[in-house]
């Protein structure tokens, strides 16, 4: 029965810095497999969808413009995306990556949520609003 | 706000906004003077309708649904899903990602023990070991971080194995955090045992004997501490539990201060395991392939989560949605002894009581309709429950 | 001969609400409020608030809407608080604060000291009992309960060196004492005080009458704004009061500013390391600690001390 049984950490709580990291100021190095903000290769992809099909949050649409000339545009919706990295592991031709670097997401405003992934003439075609196209 | 005084007693109701709740529940406590003389509890505040949305999504979707029943048990639901359906599709998963899965499933245990630990210090009025056992935590976090890229929510589980393996190279600093926690864990049992005015605290404080413990049915760590002698990963050994088995924890005296015990010593026991299969990883691969639409059947399956037993019934009919998905948290056998107990204590160990079982309220919310008229069960669409909702909350303001 | 009466009024009302009173004293309280914020958390292995924090909490709070929950008498809602600090501050009036000696001495303002400061605790009850809310109910029969327990034994031991020194005068004794640390030769009173001071402060281990996870905030969990400003800056000049008390009466008097802060700094420096030890006591333990405990070692500190005045006559 004693009455002050953290003594000991209490006193070389004096000695010792505290521990809190002040966050801004101080960033420690992320870990490698961080699951931060999705990132695609359209080298690779062949258009088969799995990513879109097993995301638990509907965050990613397969744009396919022309099926036989590869030519595709990932939506990623990362508002609604909830870093589960499920994508990353359906995909069999290892186009997608979630990066360790960017994960500070936090924006102002929603319209920057959105990204569109792909050849730049590509997507400027979907930005552009031309529907003729399917997606997953 | 209205007082409530029936002769010389009134009810305070601790939640659903309490500073003692981490999450909303309510409970109704009468109290005369300090004394507790009756209590009653409502729970359903953080019911989302997982069950029924499981309905409507495909398997693989169906994991991260049900992984965030919970935050702090989140890997073992996810595992008990993966391993309730390889067993409905009769896939076999490599020895390596069952091994991988249990060492995912002891580091949860020590991250929510240490999270319990600091919020039972909390309740009691000791700041101090609050503070401490929660900067403690922060290296398991830390590790499961380094192992899988998050530090609450792992996602580790994917449907036929796991999505991270544990190469040599990470090893080195699992092993340096264990014993740094280890280490720790001694310090914290020693406080727990001796600090004079933590034991006033807990020492004596909502006694349940063993004949009351099993007649309230509950589970885990609260009933090991009063000597029931229950543990799924000894009883019903499942992934790599019959590999790398648990010895069982069990303590007498029942009452706070015996669980608290109780889930100090698991931790020694979770280390232990967690050592062993690092040592001893079997070879194999990650992932097996597994079908998209899992045959016809039902299951259940039963594992130890931090709190206790959960319990799963999954029920496929041939597509590659599931049919019937329902979950049985440990929370909700245990949240019985809570009501049982406070009565006759004071209304400052009601907290303390209730912190004792280790409560989630989130995982514990379920719907269940007993009709009893008829025997005949009835089924509810979405559409439906949505309207009865909102009679019922229309009637009440009426 | 009008003059010097009209400057001495000035003097006196200059001494009264400026300094070292009134605004002073609460500045100072504000102070050692942040003092004791910051070693509990380097205590405890993080950081504690920046030095401006307990303004910044005043500032906010008297910046927001002042709730009034229905059925309370508003009188009494809104001059409670205002009745508090002001006995608080009155406290402060015959008390060497930083080592300036005091003008408004007259004999019994010992008595008159430890009473104002009761006033601030009964104030806090009758707060509490006063809102309708259940958790102020309880925080408030807590209070008063815990006003009952500890307030004795407090008042005894102050009182010892009053005894020794056969005035009921804080100047007189100051005078008598001339110095000599009473804490070596009547150590028994000095740690009774010392324990009651920190029931008096509500400090943990004796939070109960307004312990977080079981009752919110106690008797004050209605109060917003403006009352809970007043309430707050009370209990800073209550801890400031209360420590200027015990080692002006204990540690030999304060002469000078700088022996001012050291003492009452390093009394605080003890009652942070306690709060930072202990575990919260439940009430009924907190009554029976010092109904058996306290009251016991103070008599027992009296029977010595008359026993030792008996024999020196």
């Amino acid at each position: 029965m004693r009455f002050a049984a953290m003594i000991g950490d209490i006193t070389s709580a004096l000695i010792h810095r505290p521990v809190t990291e002040q966050y801004p100021f101080e960033r420690r190095e992320t870990p490698e497999r961080l699951r931060g903000i999705l990132h695609w290769d359209p080298e690779k992809c062949i258009g088969c969808g799995l990513c879109a099909k097993d995301c638990p949050a509907g965050a990613i649409e397969l744009i396919v413009l022309d099926k036989k000339a590869k030519r595709f545009v990932l939506r990623y919706h990362s508002d609604r995306c909830t870093f589960c990295a499920q994508c990353v592991f359906s995909c069999r031709q290892d186009c997608l990556s979630m990066s360790n670097v960017d994960w500070e997401l936090a924006v102002t405003e929603r319209s920057g949520l959105i990204c569109h992934y792909g050849e730049k003439k590509d997507v400027e075609e979907v930005l552009a609003g031309n529907l003729t196209h399917d997606s997953v | 706000m209205e007082e409530h005084k029936t002769a010389q007693s009134f009810t305070v109701p601790i939640g659903p906004q309490h500073p003692a709740l981490k999450e909303p529940s309510h409970f109704r406590i009468t109290v005369d003077g300090e004394i507790v003389k009756d209590a009653y509890v409502r729970l359903g505040y953080a019911h989302r309708g997982i069950e029924k949305a499981t309905e409507s999504r495909t398997w693989t979707q169906n994991l991260y649904m049900l992984e965030r029943i919970c935050g702090i048990c989140s890997h073992i639901h996810g595992m008990t899903y993966c391993l309730a359906v390889e067993r409905l599709a009769q896939v076999q998963v490599s020895a390596r990602a069952q091994a991988i899965r249990v060492l995912f499933a002891e580091l949860e245990r020590i991250h929510s023990h240490m999270l319990w630990f600091g919020v039972t210090a909390h309740e009691a009025g000791f700041d101090t070991l609050f503070m401490y056992s929660w900067r403690d935590r922060e290296t398991v976090m830390d590790i499961l971080e380094e192992l899988s890229g998050n530090r609450v929510n792992y996602s580790a589980n994917i449907l036929g194995g796991v999505k991270f393996d544990v190469d040599e190279s990470r090893v080195e600093s699992i092993l340096d955090g264990i014993n740094f926690l280890e280490e720790r864990t001694h310090y914290y049992l020693e406080v727990v045992s001796t600090d004079a005015l933590f034991l006033q605290r807990t020492h004596e404080i909502g006694t349940m004997n063993r004949r009351e413990a099993e007649v309230l049915g509950t589970v885990g760590p609260t009933a090991r501490a009063s000597g029931v002698n229950r543990d799924i990963r000894i009883e019903a050994p499942y992934a790599a539990y019959d590999q790398f088995p648990i010895q069982i924890t069990l303590d007498d005296s029942g009452d706070l201060k015996a669980r608290v015990l109780v889930r100090l010593r698991e931790l020694f026991e979770s280390y232990r395991v967690i050592r062993q299969i690092l040592k001893n990883l079997p070879s194999g691969d990650l992932t097996v392939r597994m079908p998209r639409r899992i045959q016809q059947g039902e299951t259940v399956l039963r594992v130890e989560a931090p709190r206790g037993e959960l319990f799963y019934f999954i029920r496929s009919n041939g597509s590659d949605t599931p049919d019937r998905i329902k979950v049985r948290t440990p929370t909700i056998c245990n949240m019985m002894s809570v009501i049982k107990l406070a009565v006759g204590h004071q209304l400052a160990d009601v907290p303390m009581i209730l912190a004792g079982i280790d409560p989630c309220f989130s995982c514990n919310d379920r719907m269940v309709m007993i009709n009893q008229s008829n025997k005949t069960s009835h089924r509810w669409r979405w559409e439906e429950l949505r309207q009865h909702g909102i009679n019922y909350y229309q009637q009440r303001t009426a | 001969m009008e003059s010097t009466i009209i400057s001495n009024e000035l003097r006196n009302l200059f001494s009264l609400v400026v300094f070292p009173g009134g605004c002073f004293l609460i500045l100072l309280g504000l102070s050692y409020e942040w003092v004791d914020r910051k070693l509990l958390a380097r205590f405890q292995n993080r950081i504690g608030p920046r030095w401006f924090q307990p303004f910044a909490d005043i500032m906010k709070l008297l910046s927001k809407e002042e709730v009034i929950p229905d059925g309370v008498d508003r009188r009494l809602f809104i001059g409670l608080p205002i009745v508090a600090l002001t006995g608080a501050l009155t406290a402060g009036l015959y008390l060497p604060i930083l080592g300036v000696k005091t003008t408004f001495s007259f004999p019994g303002d010992l008595i008159v000291t430890l009473y104002m400061l009761s006033l601030l605790t009964l104030c806090m009850g009758l707060a509490g009992a006063n809102t309708l809310d259940r958790f102020s109910l309880i925080g408030a029969s807590r209070t008063l309960t815990q006003l009952f327990s500890y307030e004795s034994p407090f008042l005894l031991a102050l009182l010892g060196p009053a005894l020794f020194s056969n005035s009921w005068q804080i100047s007189e004794i100051i005078a008598y004492t001339d110095g000599r640390w009473l804490m070596l030769t009547q150590p028994i009173g000095f740690l009774v005080a010392m324990i009651a001071l920190m029931g008096k402060l509500e400090l943990p281990p004796f939070d109960a009458p307004e312990a977080e996870t079981e009752i919110v905030a106690g008797a004050l969990t209605e109060y917003s704004g403006r009352g809970l400003a007043l309430f707050r800056l009370g209990k800073g000049v209550e801890l400031v009061i209360g420590l200027t008390l015990v080692s002006t009466l204990y540690l030999g008097g304060i002469a000078n500013p700088l022996t001012f802060f050291l003492k009452t700094l390093a009394l605080l420096l003890i009652i942070v390391v306690l709060q930072a030890l202990l575990t919260r006591l439940r009430i009924d333990q907190t009554v029976g600690l010092w109904w058996r405990y306290g009251s016991l070692l103070v008599l027992l500190q009296w029977l010595i001390l008359i026993l030792l005045q008996g024999s020196a006559t």
